[in-house]
């Protein structure tokens, strides 16, 4: 509760006495009572919260507030950690899709390919790492890059994985 | 076996047992496809088969033959040196599908573990053995590997059933069921039961594992000591050894050794790795945050003759500094000039928290805090940069002389990423695939 003095500003009046007649129309109506040392104290609150003690003043950090929970490049480029292996890019069959030699890419194996996906498989003897093409029942594997054909498998397609992330660093 | 039908629960408890086939050779083949189907065996740096791919093993090669003759046997063998880089991420990711389906798995070794499935029925919607088959089948398709799973009411009995069908097998023992399984089981094959066990049931005419559990309770109690007694139980159908899941909190004991090639008689240079010994194994208790109160030297001679000393150390201590002139001590009353060493080693004993350890008489307790506070400095280099990143002098002419590697560096050791250094890797197991 603000003291006497204080309270002068805050209703609007320049002597004590006037403080005091508008303390006892607050105290009439019920807004304020005395405790029983007879200090003035607030009747209720209209929200009826426990004090629990003293809480610094102060304005919250704008960072703070904005904090969501982080996640790592480890959880952000690996969905499935078990299944997850390293590859080194040779060769240039996919350099139109953004995948040249020397990346990293992460292949996830036991995953189902969609139509779309870029997928690490050994196609006859040969493993390649090309677009997967399903239309139907027929499965192709397409190149990103003007320079290598479609393959159709012929006598053989075992897929070993999808390539769910490239990773390319420039510096140490 | 009518007197095992102790239960009426056809599942009193359900204990999977998952052993990887032919493990190391098996991630060799994930991470090298082409190698798939061939004759291969992993070891070679240590002359002997550690790990034979079936193909070699219908040969005739199996672990431990040596390799001269696995290659008599075998012109053509594949020999590659021990990965155990790419070996522990496939067995951390084995371990972690397994935690997929409960939270009670123990690693037992590199390549097995358990898993107590009991009571996973329904919040799985499956019955025991479609369980056991998913995490079989989820392994072998997130991995690569195959392995094989043993499905039953004990452990020791998950473990006959693991191995009673291999490699890609998976059987399952249900309690009367047992006997089926345990009647041409020889003795010596069922776990915990070594060549002392199965020499005294020879002489009492028990070759096979259902004759032994078949002894009445009385006479096992009588001739047998309590492991053997557990094991009878077991191989009865009553678990007596739970699925532990504990995680290493503490260690009662550290050691490290290191053997090295070619054998040397180079004191300093043999000091060197037993210094380095020492760094490892106080790395690895600081991390733990304890210290060792006894620690014992030990040099193991070419003819695989150890020569050893331990000393008590005034107080608790984990900071090989302190005490070097201890190590150098020690190593001296082991170390003789006319022979020839092919490893070092050092085990620290009765280990104890490291706080609150009190200085004796006769330490020096500003230099105590110097030293401690350099060991934070190391220990922080050494999670940025790697271990020894900070070492002792003593242990230098390992940089100046090598490492004393066995065999040549394995396929993940000759790719390095940018980033990478020689102790620092990515996490996941490399593919080594020529597109």
């Amino acid at each position: 509760m603000p003291t006497y003095s204080e309270m002068l500003p805050l209703l609007g009046v320049k002597a004590k006495s006037a403080a005091e007649y508008w303390i006892k129309k607050l105290l009439e109506k019920g807004t304020l009572e005395k405790d029983a040392k007879g200090f003035l104290k607030p009747a209720h609150l209209s929200l009826k919260l426990p004090i629990v003690g003293t809480v610094t003043a102060g304005f919250p950090s704008p960072a703070e507030e904005e904090l969501r929970d982080t996640i790592s490049f480890d959880e952000y480029l690996i969905n499935n950690q078990a299944a997850s292996f390293i590859l080194s890019v040779t060769g240039d069959s996919m350099i139109d899709a953004g995948i040249f030699e020397k990346d990293l890419v992460i292949v996830e194996k036991g995953r189902e390919p969609k139509n779309g996906d870029i997928i690490l498989a050994e196609v006859d003897g040969n493993w390649t790492m090309k677009y997967f093409r399903k239309k139907g029942k027929k499965v192709t594997l397409e190149a990103a890059n003007p320079k290598y054909p479609t393959i159709i498998p012929q006598t053989e397609l075992r897929i070993a994985g999808v390539i769910t992330a490239v990773i390319r660093k420039y510096h140490k | 076996m009518s007197e095992q039908l102790f239960s009426l629960r056809s599942w009193p408890r359900a204990i999977v047992h998952l052993d990887g086939d032919a493990f190391f050779t098996s991630c060799e083949e994930a991470i090298h496809p082409d190698l798939k189907g061939k004759a291969l065996i992993t070891g070679g740096e240590r002359g002997i088969v550690a790990c034979a791919s079936y193909p070699a093993k219908k040969l005739g090669i199996k672990r431990g033959v040596p390799l001269h003759e696995a290659k008599k046997i075998c012109p053509g063998l594949i020999i590659l040196p021990s990965d155990y880089e790419t070996y522990s991420l496939f067995s951390r990711r084995m371990f972690d599908i397994m935690r997929r389906f409960t939270p009670d798995v123990e690693e037992y070794s590199i390549d097995e573990a358990f898993a107590d499935i009991t009571g996973m029925r329904r919040a799985l919607h499956s019955s025991y053995e479609e369980i056991a088959l998913k995490m079989k089948k989820e392994i072998e398709r997130d991995l690569g590997i195959t392995v094989s799973v043993g499905l039953s009411i004990t452990k020791v009995l998950a473990k006959v059933g693991s191995k009673y069908l291999k490699p890609a097998g998976m059987t399952v023992i249900k309690g009367r069921d047992i006997a089926e399984y345990l009647r041409d089981l020889p003795v010596d094959k069922v776990w915990g039961i070594g060549p002392a066990t199965t020499n005294y049931l020879a002489k009492l005419g028990i070759r096979t594992a259902l004759a032994f559990a078949q002894l009445p309770e009385n006479i096992v109690l009588k001739k047998f000591t309590k492991p053997t007694v557990e094991i009878w139980h077991e191989l009865r159908g009553k678990s007596v050894y739970p699925v532990s899941t504990e995680e290493k909190s503490s260690y009662a004991s550290i050691s490290k050794t290191k053997t090295f090639a070619p054998p040397t008689s180079n004191a300093e240079y043999l000091f060197a790795h037993l210094m380095r010994n020492m760094e490892s194994a106080c790395i690895k208790a600081r991390r733990y945050s304890l210290a060792p109160n006894k620690i014992v030297v030990f040099l193991k001679k070419n003819d695989f003759s150890t020569a050893g000393s331990e000393a008590k150390l005034s107080r608790p201590c984990a900071f090989p500094l302190e005490f070097s002139d201890i190590i150098r001590d020690l190593f001296n009353s082991c170390y003789c000039p006319k022979d020839i060493y092919r490893a070092t080693g050092v085990v620290l004993l009765n280990m104890e928290p490291d706080t609150n350890i009190q200085y004796s008489l006769f330490d020096n307790p500003l230099q105590a805090e110097k030293i401690r506070g350099l060991y934070n400095v190391a220990d922080e280099l050494g999670q940025k940069y790697g271990k020894h990143t900070l070492h002792l002098g003593s242990s230098h002419l390992i940089d100046k002389l090598g490492r004393g590697r066995r065999g040549s560096p394995t396929s993940r050791e000759q790719t390095q990423f940018k980033g990478e250094t020689n102790r620092r890797h990515l996490g996941l197991p490399l593919l080594h695939i020529k597109l």
